[in-house]
């Protein structure tokens, strides 16, 4: 159902701008350095082991920023994760956008460093596990395009645009991703802004589901067959659409409900991403990750497309803390099968 | 009177249009800001509030019933300033240094002057310095600061020490929120209460100011 480890769960933390940590610098030197950022993601894998690797440190940024939109960097020793500033968003209106311009994954903004250090990571370990590229869903870039208020205010008002600026985004998303997939490359999806946090399942259905699926649909035409979507956020209430989507595995965040996960991907043969909560992964012990960790795997046990992950791990998460967990995941799965 | 009810039915309703136009005929027929702004919008946000408590609506939908307060409001201040009503307090809000997560707090904002507070907006990536500042400048009752990463909920206690560094410690009252922190978190930085979200933080603040 997923490239997985035959003898256990596989464990997939969330390590995007914690990769920084690794190779002691900051998230925003590494995601505008390709050595670097290669550095961070072959030391990520040496130090953690992890079960895939995901090319990304800011990773609602890239295309929005090859688009046009300013991301903030910080400046040094500043551990802070850059983000769209606010006020340089591209759409004001209706005219705007003929005006977008569809970015050249080859050449604008950050597409090429990523892009770049995929292929690096994919030379040095794509044979030993699967390596994806993170590109945003179409609504979560579309709200960095037009700042995230205005766009969800669109929703109501001019649905028809709504619909238009998606469709943009769909294509500008789809020629990065078809980069990553050229150089030998999985994809991941990152889509946090249309979970039920800021949208109605309604809305998800009109607006988020069929440029996703459309999306998914010409990955899986590339030969990538799982791209996993990520939604962060209780997505209980949009399960069904979220599965429409085709995308494989998806995410059940911590405060989502595990038991209709397990119902509905088992059913639908989906595997899915058990998060872990890490609002508190710098503060915490060992002790108690690991028994936080067999509290998830209880939730998936037995089931062939149980993923154990982690909500984003703050920058500086303490090693021990991460291995705790993965510690935990293989003690599970040799007492299961003992 | 069945005009402030058809207010508070178009303000939930997020038509900004007729709010507009009901504020002005209400204006028009003698009826006071004060309650225009009590019985209309305060009680059209009061049901706002308890819709997306109970997920009635969402946030798209709230927007547009906070745009159409905000346009009732624009007309309504010259005629409340004349009449000498005060808002119920002034707060201010800001997420911390480095977070660039706003939609929350603007929430807790919209809720806060839908339930007749003053709301000055500080922005997002707030610096301890310009948290200062900005005391200084407006003198708000309360401060309300918002952080959405577990990292960032650090840089609230590195505000409030500047706050107390500059000697404002005593003059405003300090309320936190945000997914990551917590009342425990909350009374380790020494905040003076935390609310988990937008109807709480009202009920929060209007504590606050009675004490
Ligand atoms: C939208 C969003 C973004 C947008 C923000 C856009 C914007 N202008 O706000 C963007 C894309 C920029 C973003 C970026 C990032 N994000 Co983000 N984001 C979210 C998301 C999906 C929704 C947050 C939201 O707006 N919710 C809706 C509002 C209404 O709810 P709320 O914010 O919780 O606010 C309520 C309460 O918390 C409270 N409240 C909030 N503030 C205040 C203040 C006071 C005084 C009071 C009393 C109450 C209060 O009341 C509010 C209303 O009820 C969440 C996940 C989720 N589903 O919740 C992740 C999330 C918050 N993000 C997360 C992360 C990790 C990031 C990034 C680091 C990702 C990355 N590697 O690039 C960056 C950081 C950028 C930065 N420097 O800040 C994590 C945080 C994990 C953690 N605990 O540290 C979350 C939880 C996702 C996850 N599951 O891992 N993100």
């Amino acid at each position: 159902m997923e490239c997985r480890p035959s003898d256990r769960v596989p464990f997939v933390p969330a390590i995007y701008e914690h990769k920084a940590w690794f190779v002691h610098s900051t998230p925003s030197v590494v995601c505008r350095d390709v050595k670097l950022f290669t550095e961070a993601l072959l030391a990520e894998y040496e130090s953690v082991r992890p079960d895939a690797l995901t090319v990304g440190v800011d990773v609602y940024n890239v295309e929005a920023e090859a688009v046009g939109c300013k991301v903030r960097y910080y400046g040094e020793g500043d551990s802070s994760v850059p983000a769209i500033e606010p006020d340089t968003v591209l759409y004001h209106g209706e005219d705007d956008i003929g005006s977008l311009r569809m970015p050249d994954p080859s050449k604008d903004g950050r597409m090429p460093v990523n892009v770049e250090v995929a292929k690096n990571v994919v030379q040095a370990l794509g044979k030993e596990i699967p390596v994806r590229g993170a590109v945003s869903g179409p609504f979560s870039m579309a709200a960095s395009l037009v700042g995230p208020e205005n766009f969800l205010m669109l929703t109501i008002t001019q649905p028809a645009l709504v619909h238009e600026v998606m469709k943009f985004c769909a294509e500008v998303i789809k020629q990065y991703a078809t980069a990553f997939v050229r150089i030998g490359c999985g994809v991941v999806i990152f889509d946090s802004q249309s979970s039920p946090a800021l949208i109605s399942p309604d809305m998800y259905r009109d607006f988020v589901l069929k440029p996703t699926q459309e999306l998914i649909r010409s990955l899986q035409t590339l030969g990538v067959n799982n791209v996993p979507l990520i939604v962060g956020g209780n997505t209980s209430d949009i399960l069904e659409p979220y599965l429409e989507t085709g995308g494989n595995n998806i995410l059940c965040d911590y405060p989502a409900n595990a038991g209709e996960f397990l119902a509905r991907c088992s059913a639908a043969r989906r595997a899915f991403r058990r998060n872990i909560d890490s609002s508190d992964f710098i503060t915490t012990t060992p002790e108690k990750l690991r028994a936080r960790t067999r509290e998830c795997l209880d939730e998936g046990k037995g089931y062939p497309g149980f993923i154990l992950g982690t909500a984003v791990a703050p920058f500086g998460t303490p090693l021990e803390h991460l291995l705790a967990i993965k510690t935990a995941v293989e003690e599970y799965s040799k007492k299961g099968s003992a | 009177m069945k005009e402030l009810q058809e207010l508070a039915d178009h303000l939930i309703n997020g038509y900004a249009d007729r709010v507009a136009a009901v504020t002005q005929d209400l204006l028009n027929k003698g009826a006071t800001p004060q309650t225009i702004l009590n019985d209309g919008l305060i009680a059209g946000m009061t049901v706002v509030g308890e819709r997306m408590r109970t997920g009635e609506m969402y946030l798209p939908e709230v927007l547009q019933s906070a745009s159409a307060m905000h346009v009732s409001l624009k007309i309504l201040k010259p005629h409340l300033a004349k009449d000498g009503v005060e808002s119920r307090g002034k707060i201010m809000m800001g997420t911390v240094k480095g977070d660039m997560h706003d939609i929350g707090k603007n929430l807790v904002g919209i809720m806060l002057e839908g339930a007749g507070f003053e709301v000055i907006d500080l922005g997002l990536n707030v610096q301890p310095q310009k948290f200062v500042e900005a005391i200084q400048t407006h003198q708000p009752a309360i401060i309300g600061l918002s952080a959405m990463l577990t990292t960032t909920m650090l840089n609230m206690k590195t505000a409030i020490e500047a706050i107390a560094h500059a000697g404002l410690r005593s003059k405003v009252k300090i309320l936190i929120g945000g997914a990551p922190v917590s009342q425990k978190f909350a009374d380790d930085i020494g905040a003076d209460a935390y609310a988990r979200d937008a109807v709480k933080a009202v009920d929060k603040v209007k504590e606050l100011i009675a004490a």
